[in-house]
């Protein structure tokens, strides 16, 4: 039987290898994108104009650009122009990769939390003055958990794309799950010339996304209070 | 309200000048490494500048670049400790046996390297069409990978002796291989190549119409999807990954091209940063170990004595 054959054995470790990598870049964005994305959506809603310009051209140049030459930019010019260096390991690829994904993650995630708290109405923030709460006050009582059951839909597909999206790190020669799919192609581990672990991958991002569907719907039933 | 406002707006424009200056200037080494350190290694520069202007006028500034990296890209090494092997999955160049250790004919003589420096040695995957600017941003110290040398590769960098014998070879359906017998030309044909090789200006000398794309691996499976219908490899690799017990049992090649084109075969050759004096301890590395038989021996327990170059 296939499955229990050698090469089936062989290629599923390699893609596992693979697989936890692109597992810890994906949830090392979400930890440093979810909290940076808030800071920034304050920036982009600031009563002071030139924070708010700054910032939203900011978030225009990120989200203007692929993502994938933000990861070349951000891996190569800083040791082309002799500032720092990442290292050419798998640790100063993996920490390139993953400060990339959270810069871009998190200028998308700060325009769908401007979008929960611009969209929560201005009466609730009025109740709340009458009751005499200050600003923060209003901010985290009342605005942040009706923002947080607003955004939930708008956040799940921006974090079910961040699924495939980890798939582009492998453009700096990160060993993630497709980069892994691939190799047997060349040629790893005494096997040349496969081409089923390449699709074989699609499984793992199934898998990954199901998960992560499921867990995300859970937490939207949850919050769906009020109404 | 509207000071504030066109204050913004003259910094940022201010700001953004001062960004399109540096990326305009990133471009030659040899600026980058002048804008960065302090006045007295920039002093040191221009001495250096003056010494290589009289042996070679042109392309002094990369010359200059050259000659700061062969002051210390040797003792660098030594200093760190380890040299960083630039590689991709190449069998039988650099390629992971079953426990994940690499081996190859590259491989096994990167490690003897690293042992003749003093250093441990590191092997890094790369991509490919980056391999120049992984070297230069120094993330890597040498690309040794069964790399041609062609005039791209020379010119970008600092190259040792040819160490090993290549041609490019046509890759076809097994079931049309009398179409391709005795061909000297590819026109009108769609040949699947990787974008950057030998191959690639090998198709385009014999009139092909190119699909370049991302490796070797991928052309091959250009061909077996029917979405091109031949490509155009190394013949090691060719030899590796075609005919029976891989994927590609219905592939098979033939057809030196070099011979078609009325070319020289093409060479093997390691490539360190531009002017780096590593280089020469190469060279002086491979004519002991070539002596000696380590490389012959080495070259046997892949299958390249035919290949590999000992004089």
């Amino acid at each position: 039987m296939f499955f229990m054959s050698a090469e089936f054995q062989t290629v599923v470790s390699a893609l596992n290898e693979g697989f936890i990598k692109t597992v810890e870049l994906f949830f090392l964005t979400l930890i440093g994108a979810l909290p940076l994305g808030l800071v920034i959506s304050f920036g982009s809603m600031s009563r002071f104009a030139p924070l708010r310009w700054l910032t939203r051209t900011v978030v225009w140049i990120i989200r203007g650009t692929p993502l994938v030459l933000q990861i070349l930019i951000l891996y190569y010019v800083p040791p082309l122009m002799k500032l720092f260096t990442w290292g050419g390991g798998e640790t100063g690829r993996f920490t390139a990769v993953t400060t990339a994904f959270i810069i871009n993650y998190a200028f998308y995630f700060s325009e769908i939390y401007r979008g929960g708290i611009q969209g929560v109405p201005a009466g609730q923030q009025e109740a709340g003055q009458v009751l005499g709460m200050t600003g923060p006050q209003i901010f985290f009582r009342i605005t942040l958990l009706q923002m947080i059951k607003r955004i939930v839909p708008p956040m799940s597909n921006e974090i079910i794309t961040l699924v495939k999206d980890t798939s582009l790190a492998r453009v700096i020669a990160l060993q993630e799950v497709i980069w892994m799919g691939e190799s047997f192609m060349k040629g790893n581990r005494g096997y040349a010339g496969l081409i089923w672990p390449l699709f074989f991958t699609a499984v793992y991002y199934l898998a990954f996304s199901g998960v992560v569907t499921i867990l995300l719907n859970r937490l939207e039933k949850k919050l769906s209070f009020f109404r | 309200m509207k000071k504030i406002l066109s204050l913004t707006m003259a910094a940022i424009l201010a700001f953004s000048l001062a960004a399109c200056g540096n990326s305009g200037s990133s471009a030659p080494a040899a600026d980058v490494s002048e804008s960065s350190e302090s006045a007295a290694a920039a002093s040191d520069e221009t001495a250096s500048v003056e010494e290589t202007d009289a042996a070679e006028s042109e392309e002094n500034e990369s010359a200059a670049a050259g000659a700061e990296a062969a002051e210390s890209d040797l003792a660098a090494i030594q200093e760190k400790g380890s040299l960083v092997v630039g590689i991709t999955n190449f069998e039988p160049m650099d390629y992971q046996d079953e426990n994940g250790e690499w081996i190859g004919f590259d491989a096994d003589l990167a490690r003897q390297f690293a042992e003749y420096l003093g250093v441990s040695v590191e092997f890094s995957e790369i991509t490919w069409d980056y391999k120049v600017m992984e070297l230069e941003a120094g993330n890597i110290d040498c690309v040794w990978n069964g790399m041609t040398l062609t005039d791209e590769v020379t010119s970008a960098m600092e190259t040792s002796v040819p160490y090993c014998t290549n041609y490019q070879v046509l890759v076809y359906p097994a079931a049309s291989s009398a179409d391709f017998d005795g061909l000297t030309s590819l026109e009108g044909l769609n040949v699947a190549v990787e974008s950057g090789s030998a191959g690639e200006d090998a198709a385009e000398a014999l009139g092909a119409s190119t699909v370049p794309v991302q490796s070797q691996a991928n052309t091959l499976m250009e061909v077996s999807a029917g979405t091109s219908d031949v490509a155009v490899i190394d013949v090691l690799m060719a030899a590796a990954m075609t005919g029976e017990g891989t994927s590609y049992a219905e592939l098979s090649y033939s057809v030196n091209l070099n011979e078609a084109q009325g070319l020289e075969s093409e060479q093997y050759g390691v490539g360190f940063r531009k002017g780096s004096d590593l280089a020469d301890a190469f060279n002086a590395f491979w004519a002991e170990k070539a002596a000696d038989g380590t490389v012959e021996e080495i070259a046997v327990t892949y299958g390249l004595q035919d290949a590999v170059i000992l004089e």
